[in-house]
Order: C-alpha cells, then structure tokens, then sequence
C-alpha cells in the first residue's frame, strides 16, 4: 500500500530537520521537571493522598503546557511546507488521493507526537521498585494524553493545510487548541444551567483527571473522535480547494 | 491515447485555457509551445489531475481524469515546472519513496530506481542529498521521477529550462530515445527544441490554440505563396535590378546592399522558390552579369511561432527571444 509509503516519508521527515530532536529534548525535559515536583510535593508528609502517575496526567497545568505547545509544532509543517516549495504537486499527481495522504500525514503526526511521550514511561516504571503501582490509572491516563494530542494535531492538521507558512500554521493552530481548553474551563466560573453541561462535555481539564484516575469515560472519547473526524474532513477540503478555486 | 474536448480553465477574473481539443496518438511525442503564459502549464496541471477544469473533458485511456483520477495518475509520470523535489532526502531515497508512491512492487522498485537513475545519468550523484545538487541534476531528479515505474505517458512542463547548453542536449536525446515507447507531452517556450524532439506542435496563445501540425507542416503552411530569395551578383553596369525585376514570379527586389568590388546582395521576395531561382540563374546568364549567389531563406518554426502568436511580420518578438537567451 503506497499510504504506508507516504506514512513512511512523513514520519522520517520530521528527522530530517532539527525540529524533531528539539521538540523530543523539550518534552522530556519539561516532563522530567513535571515529575519531579509532583513526587517532591508528594513525598511530603502532610502532602494529601494520590498516585504520582495520577497527578502527572490530570493534576497539573504542566501537561497541558506540554500537550498544547507540541502538537501545533509537530503539525505545523505537515501541509504547508509541501505548498511553499511546489512538492504538493508532485505528491498529488502521483497515484495516492487527498485523502490518503491528508491520513498518511496526520498517522506520521501521531506516532511521532507517541514517541514525544515515550520517555515518560519511564516514570511509572520507575515508581514500581518503591510502591505498588496500579497500572489501570497509567495506562487510562497514556489513553487520555493520546486521544487528546490527536484531537490537537488534527486542528493542527487543518490549519497547517490553510496556509503555506510554517509559522502562522503553528499560530493559527496553538490559538485553535488553547481557545478549545478555555471554553472548557468556563465549567468552572459559569453560572451553572445549560450551558453548564456543554462546557463540561468539552472540559479537557476534567477529562484528563477522570483518565489519570483511571476512568475511561467514552464521551470523552467520543468528542476527541468527532473533533478529529471534522477537522480531517476539512482538512481534505482544504487540500481539494485547489481544484475550484480560482 | 489522450483525448481533450472544450477544455476551459477560468482563474477568479482570467481564462487561462479558453475551449481547446486535441487528441495525442501512443507514441506520439507532442511539444506544446507558447509565450509565457499562454496557458501551457495550466493545461498540463489539468491533464496529470492537480487542478480540474471549469469545463471540458479529458480522457486518458479511456479514463475521465476528473472522474477517475486515480486510475489516470498512474499510467502519468509528470515533472513539473518549478521541480518541486524535497531538499533533505538523497537521490536514492527519494526516487524509492516516488516508486513506491506509484505502486512499484516491492521486489522491483530497487531496479526500477537504478533504471531511472542509469537513464538520467545520475549514477554518480544517487547517495547526495538532493538540496545541494545543481540545478541541472536537480532537473534530472525530477525527470527521473517522473520516469520511475516506467509509465506510458511522460508529461515534462518545460523539460531543460535552466540547463547549460550541453546538459539541454542530452535531455533532448533522452526525451527522442524515450519518446520511441512512450507517449510523451512537453511544454516549451523554446522553438528549437521543439523543432528538434517533437513529432507534433500545438501552438498556444492566450489560452487558445492556434496553430497545429508537423514543425515541417506548420513552416510550409507560412512558407507557401512565398519565398525569400538572396541574390548577390558582380554588377559594374548596374543593370542586375532591373533584369531581376523582370523574372517570372519575382515580386519585388528589395534593399540592395552594396558589398563592395561591385558586388550587390538583393532581397528578393518571389512566388515560388525553386522555380524562381532558376529562373533568376538564366536570366543572370543571358544578362551577362555574374551570379555569385543565390539562397533562399527556410523559414524556422521560430518566424512561424512569432507570425502566429503575434499577427505581426517580426519587430515584437523582443519576449520571447529574451526567454530563449535566458533559458540557453
């Protein structure tokens, strides 16, 4: 299948220029730091009671830090770069539809935004030799981090399919992801009402700490996969637009 | 093999390619030929899938390009005109990722690259990275590419601009030695080459086309009802002008030059040419003056280009002979 070859490309683009290698030292090391105060401040006596791994994924606004500075980074060059030099013609001449290579790239996005955390399991593993670690809440929080970074590198998907500038892809994108985690943290300062159940449908916060508690709740889901279905058909619409646009 | 009908392609307020039909036979190898911006780009862009068109119809083996892109893709190997390549990969790797691409079976694509690579003569460059090739390699990449997985149809947007004359002239003999098994549509805005690789020309101008046939056709349609002949006689009498004048056929002499010695150049403008040379040969004879030459002018695609495209004898061709000094 010439996807998996497409798919193949991308993934080792992101290596071809330092932006991959400045990102994966990023992370790890904002993580690292994340980590490290969490089990400081949960070593303390008088600290309140909950698993590091818990704290990690729902507790903080580091990870959220993290989560929304990333993905616009890793999505930003995804379209745009193939428009400013020309090679969008090459590739969608070839025998592959839109489509297929809107999903090759945004599959490319997501296994590289996976190897992003991969470092982080280091963590639990390492909490293992010094208490007993339920695994549930880990893998639900793991489960939470991935399907909200693919709701954000789909947006990124879109907008980096809008322009063929690298960095107001990554702009467009950062303000697109930052103005879907306020509005869900509106739940918190509303009124309470309708609206209140809207808000907290969207509310990423909440969503993260049901995961890091190990609760896998399938409207969250259910959300993250509407936002990604919506924002890759777009992004296919984008991409097409240059067939009727004058 | 690939048929166009009624093909307009409209942008927001122009009409770059304004109702044009043609057909290409297998095998044939067709230059398309124009001033800059005449819609030649666009009109690949249409035929390989990137854009659609307003309206109109293309078929490709049967297959509706808007309809069946896929199916239509395939059997096109395209180099574009800007050579999109991606700078960071290596020759190699990008043409495996293109054959790939084009559903080269696995266990072929290693010969298909080393195919493609041997054809464009880029054995010495397949493990450097491509942004730090020369711009003529660069060019070959992307011909390679468009070679890789041996399609039937090559469609080259403007194949040798910024080449060096030498790198020109072996594209041109790769573009001949394909054209035998393939069917092959180039764009130029060069007439010599055109004149030299393509069996057929289409003649485009502001979106339309206007003029089409052999190169040799297309002079000889110009060139019929009129011949340009030179004639340089010894004349110490000063009689040759008005003896010339007096052949059969001649229409006008023209602008005498004086070389010198007595010897004269006259431009001759006559119905025929083979037959008013005779004719002008007996008459120096029995004149007694002497003839030292007599040559007709063969018109080149090049006058016949610029009588179409501009309506005009000559002067306004400033363009697009600056176009060719740049691309040679």
């Amino acid at each position: 299948m010439n996807i998996f070859a497409q798919m193949r490309r991308e993934f080792a683009a992101f290596f071809y220029s330092p932006i991959a290698y400045v990102l994966m030292a990023a992370a790890t090391v904002l993580n690292g730091i994340v980590f490290l105060l969490v089990v400081d401040f949960l070593s303390d006596p008088r600290a309140p009671h909950g698993a590091a791994m818990q704290m990690f994924f729902g507790g903080t606004i580091f990870f959220w830090i993290v989560a929304m500075m990333v993905t616009p980074l890793i999505t930003m060059r995804a379209l745009s770069e193939e428009k400013s030099s020309g090679t969008l013609e090459t590739l969608l001449t070839a025998p592959i539809s839109d489509l297929q290579v809107v999903l090759a790239k945004y599959a490319a996005a997501v296994v590289f935004y996976i190897v992003l955390w991969a470092p982080t399991a280091a963590y639990p593993i390492t909490l293992s030799f010094y208490s007993k670690i339920d695994m549930g809440p880990v893998l639900a929080g793991y489960l939470g981090t991935i399907s909200v970074g693919m709701m954000f590198l789909a947006l990124g998907m879109f907008f980096s399919s809008l322009t063929k500038n690298q960095i107001i892809s990554a702009l467009l994108s950062f303000a697109a992801v930052v103005v879907l985690f306020i509005l869900g943290i509106f739940e918190f300062i509303s009124a309470g009402g309708s609206s209140d159940s809207i808000l907290g449908y969207m509310n990423l916060w909440t969503h993260m700490e049901d995961f890091g508690r190990g609760i896998v709740d399938t409207r969250h889901l259910v959300y993250y996969g509407s936002v990604v279905a919506f924002a890759l058909f777009c992004t296919v619409q984008a991409v097409q637009s240059r067939r009727w646009r004058g | 093999m690939i048929k166009v009908e009624h093909l307009t392609k409209r942008f927001a307020a122009t009409t770059a390619v304004d109702d044009i039909s043609f057909d290409v036979q297998p095998n044939e190898v067709i230059g398309f030929l124009g001033p800059n911006g005449a819609g030649k780009s666009t009109t690949l862009k249409i035929l390989t899938g990137f854009y659609s068109a307003t309206s109109g119809k293309v078929e490709v083996d049967g297959n509706d390009v808007f309809r069946r892109p896929e199916a239509v893709k395939r059997s096109i190997g395209y180099l574009p005109e800007s050579v999109p390549l991606y700078p960071e990969m290596r020759v190699h790797e990008y043409l495996g990722y293109r054959a790939a691409l084009k559903r080269v079976p696995r266990s072929d694509r290693k010969k298909a690259v080393d195919l493609s690579i041997e054809r464009c003569h880029l054995g010495e460059v397949r493990k450097r990275i491509i942004g730090q090739l020369s711009k003529g390699y660069r060019q070959r990449v992307g011909l390679a590419d468009a070679l890789v997985g041996n399609p039937r149809i090559l469609i080259l947007d403007e194949p040798t601009i910024g080449l060096d004359p030498n790198q020109i002239r072996q594209i041109r003999e790769l573009i001949k030695e394909l054209g035998q098994e393939r069917t092959i549509i180039l764009s130029s805005h060069i007439l010599p080459e055109v004149e030299a690789v393509c069996s057929r020309v289409l003649i485009i101008n502001e979106g339309k086309i206007v003029g089409q046939g052999r190169p040799e056709e297309l002079r000889a349609g110009i060139v019929a009802g009129s011949a340009s002949v030179t004639v340089e006689v010894r004349d110490p009498e000063g009689t040759a002008r008005a003896v010339l004048e007096k052949v059969a056929g001649v229409r006008s002499v023209q602008d005498p030059e004086d070389r010198g010695d007595g010897l004269i150049r006259f431009a001759v403008t006559a119905d025929t040419d083979i037959g008013v040379r005779e004719r002008i040969f007996d008459a120096a004879v029995a004149s007694g003056f002497k003839l030292l030459g007599l040559s007709s002018k063969t018109l080149s695609l090049e006058d016949v280009f610029v009588e179409i495209t501009t309506g005009d004898d000559c002067e306004e061709v400033d363009g697009s002979r600056e176009d060719e000094e740049e691309a040679q």
